[in-house]
């Protein structure tokens, strides 16, 4: 306790600028899914819609609506279809626009 | 709306300075978010080195934080306590169930906190970490810049990324 109190006076610094450094802990955070657009396909959007609990995943046509702000982070969409789905990675979500949390995912074009 | 954007920004800047107290309002969730918010006072996260503190009565809040999907029940409560906050003031909705994700809007809750009081600044996560957290507040008074509009949550063909745990 105190080698740390002076080795952090010596250095004399007691803030610094966000973010000082990526944050390495934000690895381990469950974090929302992302969607491989290559890999999906009508019938794909609609398991994985099925397949989410809170209602953040819905087929809109040709697209995949993804409400991220409704999103859990259960990882049942990545579950349902791994090859399509990957963890984003994402953490800092926080928005002005709850519209800007919506994001529509283009499907691909029907099967050949 | 950037310029009412831009006006809220000056006025927290202007009037709160560099010290903004917050007020935790749990409308009806499931306390994980309360955990969360209780570790931003944790020497990890430290939220009063920025600034922040908490402050257990509305009248002397800028900032509420609510979390939970604002059962009917609690309406009332939570009118009054925003009634009760001085302005300006910021709303933050906090967590899947604030931003309607868990819970309908049914005969015992709303599903939404902005069925209620207008939220400034949205928080997604279940619950949102106190890393998220600290960004939205951040966020909130315009120290910090949004990211999620730019994220499209798409993955071309680059090679997986994996958590730690998986």
């Amino acid at each position: 306790m105190t080698l740390w109190f002076v080795r952090g006076i010596r250095r004399g610094i007691v803030t610094t600028r966000y973010p000082a450094r990526p944050e390495e802990s934000a690895r381990f955070l469950p974090t929302p899914p992302a969607f491989r657009p290559r890999e999906l396909n009508r019938e794909t959007a609609d398991r994985l819609a099925q397949a989410c609990p809170s209602g953040a995943l819905t087929r809109d046509e040709d697209a995949l609506v993804f409400d991220v702000g409704r999103c859990t982070a259960c990882g049942r969409c990545a579950a349902e279809a791994s090859h399509a789905v990957i963890s984003s990675a994402a953490w800092e979500l926080a928005a002005t626009d709850r519209s800007t949390l919506i994001k529509r995912i283009p499907l691909r074009a029907a099967a050949p | 709306m950037s310029t009412s954007a831009d006006d809220l920004r000056a006025a927290i800047e202007r009037q709160f300075g560099r010290s903004l107290h917050i007020r935790t309002l749990d409308t009806g969730s499931c306390a994980v978010c309360e955990q969360e918010i209780r570790l931003l006072a944790a020497p990890h996260y430290d939220l009063h080195r920025l600034g922040f503190f908490f402050t257990p009565a509305p009248r002397h809040a800028d900032l509420l934080l609510v979390t939970g999907p604002m059962i009917r029940a609690f309406e009332v409560a939570a009118r009054k306590t925003y009634d009760a906050m001085p302005g300006p003031k910021v709303v933050v909705g906090v967590g899947a169930c604030a931003l309607g994700g868990v819970y309908p809007a049914d005969p015992f809750t709303h599903g939404t906190v902005d069925a209620v009081l207008p939220v400034d600044v949205w928080i997604p996560g279940c619950p949102p970490s106190p890393l998220a957290l600290l960004h939205g507040l951040g966020v909130a008074v315009g120290r910090l810049a949004e990211k999620v509009r730019d994220l499209p949550f798409t993955a071309e063909d680059q090679p997986e990324r994996t958590r730690g745990d998986s």
